[in-house]
């Protein structure tokens, strides 16, 4: 698969479909960057013979814009920056301009850095996304005229008018991203010097904080619950690192403390 | 059972998942709307000026939580029947369906966007960091499972019961669901954050004798974690911005790198 335009256009798809999850239809949450990203590293590394490197750096991209992102609710009139673009993007951009490079250290750059371009992409994607809301304002009005007019064909076409924008959308930015964005970014990678590399690396193992801190502060609403969540935090600091351990008893504290705070009130 | 089967319906309820394709400023998911009701509207409205009048009428504003929209089409079609019959007069249509929509989106928007995402993100993101390839999979079967629950069964609950079916979803207790899964959410971060925020330093290999590096290094990374959270959600509660804060910590992470204290 070296051939650019080719690969742009797996992207492109790929990003058309998905951007179509995100608000306009089905909402099944494949939008969501931690789907996102796995899926469009799957598919650009079958496509090159390295289906399990691709998919796994779409976890670790998928798992940090899941993170970056998460307090973004589409809410009435508010339009979220497009996590799913962006998701699509940083797997796109890390791994086409990545996957040749021999060494850990510049792979782990190349994808940093499409990351960091993609959180931006992601907001010039909310442009986009209300650009499209902004022409289906005006295809409504031309629904409600052609109705009166006793076209009734109007409001399933007018509709359909509107899917097709937004995957038009999607899958133009993508494809442009895609086709013109990877070779630049592999010369910027390459003209990084090693020492700057790593640090990009510890960029990369930090930047989860914010998410998490976003999430912790959207979920502790107490007093009582800051000290419970202080608790836990020192009780995992010194617990080993078991998701087998960690799941149980976070169902059984959900389980048990909602019973509590039912016989309190 | 009125006019309209089951099929009939199931037809309603997969036109649903195409509730928000026409998005737009003036009436919201309206189109939308009137596109997933329509195989309804023309069963119960002869072709002609009933029909028309049907079409214009839904072309209003509307908006609620895509999941619960469902429900809002079931009792939207109810009442059409009962409308075409005579029984009920133009505005109770609107005004039910105003109420109902407005219920709708405060309960499906606090469930869903609130409390069922943000914890089934947590529960797959403690996955995610142990490398387990199945996550996103795991995510979709997991996050799905209510969607499709209130999508399906929401259009039958609405035509069957009417403006009766909020007195139903009271039954399913979405507040204290909304509450164990704040809690568990909370559990999750607690296990989440001294092990998924990847701290290493230096003086740890330089200064402790081999048999506490382990215990040191975990307790740094655990407390230099946590520190760490509790310094971006003071600048979230300042209201600062998340991509602000995050190029904060980049700038932070190349600095420390820079001075070696952070590898």
């Amino acid at each position: 698969m070296h051939d650019p335009l080719w690969s742009a256009f797996i992207v492109a798809l790929i990003g058309g479909i998905v951007d179509l999850d995100s608000t306009a239809t089905w909402q099944l949450m494949v939008s969501q960057p931690i789907v996102a990203a796995p899926l469009t590293g799957l598919f650009l590394g079958l496509s090159t013979g390295q289906a399990a490197a691709g998919l796994k750096l779409g976890l670790i991209l998928g798992a940090i814009l899941q993170l970056v992102w998460i307090e973004q609710l589409p809410l009435g009139m508010n339009v979220p920056p497009d996590a799913a673009l962006a998701s699509v993007l940083s797997v796109a951009l890390g791994f086409l301009a990545g996957h040749r490079y021999e060494s850990y250290v510049e792979r782990e750059v190349c994808s940093t850095v499409a990351l960091l371009l993609s959180v931006a992409l992601g907001l010039l994607g909310r442009s986009l996304d209300m650009l499209v809301r902004r022409l289906n304002t005006t295809i409504n009005l031309w629904v409600e005229r052609s109705l009166e007019a006793g076209k009734v064909w109007a409001p399933a076409f007018g509709h359909t008018l509107g899917g097709f924008c937004t995957f038009s959308k999607a899958f133009l930015f993508c494809f442009l991203v895609a086709w013109l964005g990877v070779e630049p970014l592999r010369y910027f990678t390459q003209s990084l010097n090693f020492a700057q590399n790593t640090g990009f690396i510890v960029i990369q193992g930090l930047l989860p904080a914010v998410g998490f801190a976003v999430l912790a502060s959207m979920c502790i609403q107490s007093r009582a619950e800051f000290r419970f969540f202080l608790g836990g935090l020192a009780l995992f600091t010194l617990l080993p690192a078991s998701i087998w351990l960690a799941i149980p008893l976070a169902l059984a504290t959900g389980w048990v403390l909602t019973r509590t705070a039912d016989g309190a009130a | 059972m009125g006019q309209l089967n089951r099929w009939h319906l199931l037809h309603v309820a997969f036109r649903s998942f195409f509730l928000q394709a026409s998005w737009n400023y003036k009436g919201m998911m309206n189109m939308g709307f009137l596109y997933a009701i329509q195989p309804g509207l023309d069963l119960i409205h002869p072709e002609g000026p009933a029909r028309e009048a049907a079409y214009a009428r839904h072309l209003e504003y509307f908006n609620t939580n895509p999941y619960f929209s469902p429900i809002v089409m079931g009792v939207t079609l109810e009442l059409e029947e009962r409308l075409a019959r005579g029984e009920i007069a133009e505005d109770i249509i609107h005004d039910t369906k105003e109420g109902l929509m407005t219920a709708c989106a405060a309960i499906g928007d606090g469930f869903f966007w609130g409390a069922w995402r943000p914890f089934v993100a947590a529960l797959v993101l403690t996955l995610a960091h142990g490398n387990y390839l199945a996550t996103p999979i795991i995510f979709l079967i997991l996050y799905n499972i209510p969607h499709l629950y209130f999508r399906f069964q929401g259009v039958f609950w609405g035509y069957r019961l009417g403006t009766d079916v909020i007195r139903l979803l009271r039954r399913f207790q979405i507040q204290r669901a909304r509450l164990a899964l704040r809690y568990a959410t909370v559990a999750l971060l607690c296990y989440l954050i001294p092990n998924h925020v990847n701290l290493h330093t230096t003086f740890l290999i330089t200064y402790l004798p081999m048999e506490w590096f382990f215990l040191g290094e975990k307790l740094v990374q655990g407390v230099g974690a946590s520190l760490l959270v509790g310094l971006a959600a003071l600048a979230y509660r300042a209201r600062i911005d998340v991509l602000m804060i995050s190029f904060l910590l980049m700038l932070c992470a190349l600095v420390l790198y820079h001075w070696g204290i952070l590898i």
